[in-house]
């Protein structure tokens, strides 16, 4: 193997004395460090890299930078493969690995090449057109084989082992882009004092001063952004995050941008990740992204070894390699034409300057003579020669005679656009200019100004003292007035006459608009013939600009082609819309640190270390992670449950129930406040007295419901369901600052500070009363139910006591401060461990209460109203109270309305369903015999079958009835029998033993 | 049983190893303690109250409560302003419920006292890159341009509510975030460290 055959033997910004390998479709190669992917396959003469995405054509590099539409590869293997990175910007590394994508069985020789036959076929909306009817065919024939057939590349298939995360930051003025402009804005802002962040996207700073050769200041321009980065990293408060693309702008001088921290190395180094998300918040932005070239249509256009010519000059210039032996170029500007001269310098010969102008121009002319190169003004390429690389041109001069050039190498230019992306995040339009027969930057973003290329200055000169002065301003803007110092000088190059050309008539061949997703100049004339005649609908119709590169090289030339078309001026057919990402972003860098079991944060109660260490099985609830119930060895769950639910009828169970909602409320109002938003009454609670309370929305319907003990006159404890806990607090506090901002009330929560365990059985007592310090007398007639009280255990330590039974047994509920929770439950374990005690979890909790009929989330659905649950009389008439009215509206107080109800089977050993519909006894089942449904079930151990609740319409007054419990999305079909919510010791006798 | 003392545990209790962790070097580039022990309780004033509090709270303390998101030290005890009338005290002196029990028996009347001692886990985290680490969660700007010394805020650091504060060098922060969240945030702040070198000091809890 000949080494990097087309690597020049100096010259460029690369390391020729580090050598790295690296492969591509398994072939062993090497390049440089400083190389890119596609310089160090230039340099090996690889031009073939991809196949395209339609048509399966052949495909080589067109670019050098972000802007890449074709050269898309693979990178990485197993699970840290990535599909359609820019072989543009990968940075070479030691044993990268790359593949070529859309190819079978080889790049060069492709099996589905052959779909280029059909191309008159599988133009302008033909998805849209083909694959209308028959409906049924979309899902098993057009959707499979459509994408059998297209998209690039294959993701790994597997979860992404790296780890990635987000950051944020804070600066005066924010420097986007690093080349000539950019940096002497962040020089000029730096210098006064100013917090400044310099994100350039490339690994070098410099831009295109790394592929020109100028001079600033009188010396090379190198040597001037060496001195300018060692400047920028001394100053304290400079921050350069190179490898960083800005990818969007948002409000609030907020900007997005993705830091690839670690993907110019094999591996990221352990704790560090591969990307960073950074959210920048920026008092200013200065904008200097430069400007991307743009390529001129022609038949066959998109042959590898078709370059753009400011692509070409990057690498030679700033990779030292040779893109191709012998050149053409064809341009419609004299920026480009340097190329010639700078490709002759190093020993590439040049054939011809094809000159699109119909004016002849000096410095063109100048420039073919110094490479010694043919120079045809007012002629066009006709005809490109080879298929998978080029091999000629056939050029159409002035006078309409053909010439025919032998060449590996084209160099295109159709001059530059402004990078104007980011300027339109926030709505801006860009404007088209005539003088620069580009867009430019419209409205700006507020705080942002552009300068340099970005801004349509394309001379040096310009960039410089357009960088200084943004840079300068944008920083007295945020009050740094200090010396900016002095500005850099360089000369600006002469453009020449710009009269663009954008496409060639009558060429030979498929002439591309936009290469990543095929769109060619008879799509857009089709499409422009059907009706597309605005850009945006041209882009859905045609996908033109659709692909992963937003069509940076092909919107304009689109625009061109349909101005032609339809017979209007280029700059009133306006654009699309850029959007962020200004390019492609992993998945992976959005997530950040959320993966797995970081999704969200989990809230663990005080006893999850303990429940853990017994085995419990979680789940979970809201953010929380509770014990779903707690298996012995070998224990099937729904024994395990049955097991803890009977273990707390007979005798006495432990469930940790801190995860309630708890929030304290104080001030001499607390009372009147709570009368407010409860539906019933709380002032004349009695200190030391806990009671069930029921909230209400605005509408009627009921919030949610939960204990509140008065432990004081002025301090009460609230507690709500586990859902509910955020939404009660807000509601709570929009109640006090917004509706009666008079009242002395205080709320705070205290949900993490109190671990709180119900002890619950017919031994809970003696239990309890072996946990609290001996001076705390639990009898019945000193703590009767709902009583509550601060007692201590475990020798002083402040705890409280609520008498209160969500089982309905003789229960307790002891609330520690968290930090002693863990060894609360301990303690109780083993006082109860003489009264065979068992810890139940959330499911055994649930049984529980369906046998006692305590309406809860699922009955709590937002829907539901105090009458439906059998609260209505709850509902004070003395008081005031939000909801009060609405909820006594006809339709809210309906005795037709779904009400709670209690179910069992007919057939005990039947099984109920949730979800399912109640029909009555011999009705059809249909959505007109629906007359409500099944909410919650459980199997009972206590009865020794399957019971429920339900909504049912005049559901109170049906108890005795049969009914069909009718479930056709799991096939159950059971008659039920109505009941009274309540299964279990209806007249709650146990409670209060 | 009952005279069966109970121990405390910190929600990271054998998480929160002392050592040295991540990325190898001299010094580690984070150093992160827990505060545990520490007195909390929240403190928010009574209608029409507010001066009879801050003239109490100047008699038996000995400062002025701050006015804003600022934290200001006693001797004894710091507030931590966190909204219009509402402050968050901290306090090694008297540690755990005794803080509360010292401001209600001091500010009765005045101020709606909860001890929260046993809700809140407090890291310090310090070290050169102490603001660094912290980027990577914290979406407010540390710099002692626009975070001075005794600046405090409440925010949310990975989608977990944080109080945070600055003491007493420029280089370290008090976190206090909600006791349940605590393994999270660890994994958040280990993973986010990892790359600084980090050491964790003193017990995690006994």
């Amino acid at each position: 193997m000949s080494s990097q055959p087309n690597r020049l033997a100096e010259g460029g910004a690369i390391d020729r004395s580090k050598t790295v390998r690296f492969s591509f479709d398994g072939q062993a190669l090497t390049g440089h460090e400083g190389d890119t992917l596609a310089s160090a396959l230039l340099a090996n003469g690889i031009k073939l890299v991809g196949r395209s995405f339609k048509y399966h054509r052949p495909r080589g590099i067109l670019t050098a930078g972000s802007e890449e539409p074709s050269a898309l590869v693979e990178l990485r293997s197993g699970a840290r493969r990535e599909p359609n990175t820019r072989a543009t910007t990968i940075e070479l590394y030691e044993g990268l690995e790359a593949s070529s994508q859309n190819r079978w069985p080889s790049l060069k020789f492709d099996v589905m090449a052959v779909s280029q036959l059909f191309a008159p076929f599988i133009g302008a909306g033909f998805y849209y057109k083909t694959f209308m009817w028959p409906a049924a065919f979309w899902e098993k024939l057009y959707e499979p084989m459509i994408r059998r057939a297209a998209g690039l590349g294959r993701g790994a298939g597997v979860a992404d082992p790296d780890h990635y995360e987000k950051a944020h930051a804070f600066c005066d003025v924010l420097v986007i882009g690093g080349g000539a402009a950019g940096l002497a804005a962040a020089l000029a802002s730096a210098r006064t004092g100013a917090r400044v962040i310099l994100c350039e996207e490339d690994f070098r700073l410099g831009g295109r001063l790394l592929a020109e050769p100028d001079e600033i200041d009188g010396r090379p321009a190198r040597d001037w952004v060496e001195a300018a980065e060692a400047e920028l990293e001394s100053l304290p408060d400079c921050r350069i995050l190179r490898r960083t693309t800005v990818q969007g702008v948002y409000d609030g001088g907020t900007y997005a941008a993705i830091e690839r921290v670690n993907d110019h190395v094999p591996l990221p180094p352990a704790h560090e990740p591969r990307q960073r998300f950074w959210k920048i918040v920026a008092k200013r932005a200065v904008l200097a992204a430069g400007a991307i070239e743009r390529p001129i249509v022609f038949g066959d256009n998109d042959r590898p070894g078709i370059m753009l010519a400011g692509a070409v000059r990057v690498y030679v210039n700033r990779y030292g390699v040779a893109p191709g032996k012998r050149a053409v170029l064809f341009a419609d500007n004299d920026d480009a034409f340097r190329t010639a001269v700078d490709l002759a310098e190093v020993g590439v010969a040049v054939a011809a300057l094809i000159d699109a102008r119909k004016l002849p121009s000096a410095a063109a002319q100048a420039a073919a003579e110094r490479a010694g190169a043919r120079y045809l003004s007012g002629a066009v390429i006709k005809r490109v020669r080879g298929r998978q690389g080029v091999k000629g041109v056939e050029v159409r001069d002035a006078s309409g005679k053909t010439e025919s050039f032998d060449c590996d190498l084209v160099a295109v230019s159709g001059g530059w656009a402004p990078s104007l992306h980011l300027t339109t995040h926030l709505n801006g339009k860009p404007q088209w200019s005539e003088a620069l027969s580009a867009l430019a930057p419209g409205t700006l973003p507020p705080g942002m100004s552009v300068a340099g290329a970005a801004k349509g200055a394309f001379g040096l000169g310009s960039c410089l003292a357009q960088g200084h002065d943004a840079g300068a301003g944008a920083a007295a803007a945020c009050g740094f007035t200090g010396g900016s110092g002095k500005a850099s000088a360089a000369a600006d190059n002469d453009r020449g006459t710009v009269s663009p050309v954008w496409q060639v008539e009558n060429s030979r061949g498929k002439a591309f608009v936009d290469f990543q997703n095929d769109v060619s100049v008879s799509d857009v004339k089709l499409a422009a013939r059907e009706g597309f005649r605005i850009p945006e609908h041209l882009k859905r119709y045609t996908t033109l600009g659709m692909a992963t590169d937003q069509g940076k090289t092909g919107n304009l030339n689109g625009a061109a082609v349909l101005a032609q078309a339809t017979g209007r001026y280029l700059g009133a057919v306006g654009t699309t819309t850029f959007r962020p990402p200004f390019t492609p972003v992993a998945i992976s860098a959005f997530a950040g640190h959320h993966r797995g079991q970081d999704f969200r944060p989990a809230r663990l109660a005080p006893s999850h270390g303990w429940a853990k260490e017994q085995g419990a099985v979680f789940v979970e609830t809201g953010p929380w992670l509770r014990a779903l119930y707690y298996p012995l060895t070998g224990e099937e769950p729904q024994d395990s449950v049955n097991r803890e639910v009977a273990n707390v009828r007979t005798k006495v169970g432990v469930c940790d129930v801190s995860t309630l909602g708890k929030i304290d409320v104080q001030g001499s109002d607390a009372g009147t406040f709570l009368d407010r938003v409860y539906a019933n009454t709380f002032s004349v609670l009695a200190v030391g007295k806990a009671r069930y309370g029921l909230m209400l929305r605005e509408d009627g319907i009921v919030l949610d419901d939960g204990t509140t003990a008065r432990l004081a006159e002025d301090h009460y404890f609230m507690t709500t369901t586990t859902a509910n806990a955020v939404k009660v607090m807000q509601h709570l506090e929009f109640c006090q600052q917004v509706l009666w901002p008079e009242f002395d009330v205080q709320m705070v929560s205290v949900t993490e500070q109190w671990a709180q365990y119900a002890v619950a059985g017919p031994r809970a007592r003696d239990v309890l009363q072996a946990i609290v310090d001996p001076a705390h007398d639990l009898s019945n007639a000193a703590f009767p139910y709902l009583a509550c009280g601060n007692v201590s255990v475990g020798g002083g330590i402040p705890a409280r006591v609520y008498r209160l039974s969500f089982s309905g047994e003789l229960a307790y509920e002891i609330g520690v401060p968290a930090r002693f929770g863990d060894a609360l439950v301990r303690a109780i374990m083993e006082a109860g461990a003489a009264y065979g005690i068992a810890p139940y979890g959330t499911e055994a909790l649930g049984v529980l209460r369906i046998e006692k009929g305590h309406p809860a989330g699922a009955e709590l659905n937002g829907q539901t109203t105090a009458h439906d649950l059998g609260f209505g009389k709850m509902l004070s008439t003395k008081k005031d109270f939000i909801g009060r009215y609405m909820a006594a509206r006809p339709s809210l107080t309906d005795p037709a309305r779904p009400s709670l109800v209690g179910l069992r089977p007919l057939d005990r050993e039947d099984r109920l369903r949730a979800g399912a519909h109640l029909l009555p006894k011999d009705a059809e089942a249909s959505a007109a015999n629906d007359q409500g449904h099944v909410t919650s079930i459980a199997f009972s151990p206590s009865l020794g079958h399957w019971l429920g609740l339900g909504l049912l319409a005049h559901g109170p007054e049906r108890h005795g009835e049969i009914l069909r419990a009718y479930d056709p999305v799991r096939g159950g079909d059971v008659p039920v029998e109505v009941r009274p919510p309540c299964f279990i010791d209806p007249e709650g006798e146990r409670l209060r033993v | 049983m009952s005279d069966r003392p109970l121990h405390p545990r910190s929600a990271l209790a054998g998480i929160a190893v002392p050592g040295r962790y991540g990325a190898p070097g001299s010094e580690p580039g984070v150093t992160i303690a827990e505060r545990v022990g520490l007195g909390l309780a929240t403190v928010a004033a009574r209608k029409e109250h507010g001066e009879a509090l801050k003239q109490a709270v100047a008699n038996v303390y000995g400062i002025d409560l701050p006015e804003g998101s600022r934290i200001v030290q006693g001797p004894r005890v710091s507030f931590v302003g966190y909204g219009p009338g509402q402050w968050l005290a901290v306090s090694e002196a008297l540690d755990g419920e005794a803080l509360a029990c010292d401001l209600l028996q001091n500010l009765k009347g005045l101020a709606s006292i909860s001890d929260q001692s046993g809700g809140r886990t407090v890291l310090r985290i310090g070290g050169p890159r102490a603001r660094d680490v912290l980027a990577k969660g914290l979406p407010i700007d540390l710099d002692p341009r626009a975070f001075p010394l005794g600046s405090a805020a409440t925010s949310t650091i990975s989608l977990m509510g944080v109080q945070i504060w600055q003491t007493d060098d420029t280089r370290s922060y008090d976190i206090a975030l909600f006791r349940s969240v605590s393994a999270s945030f660890w994994r958040w702040l280990t993973a986010s460290a990892g790359e600084y070198g980090y050491e964790v000091v003193g017990a995690g809890g006994a």
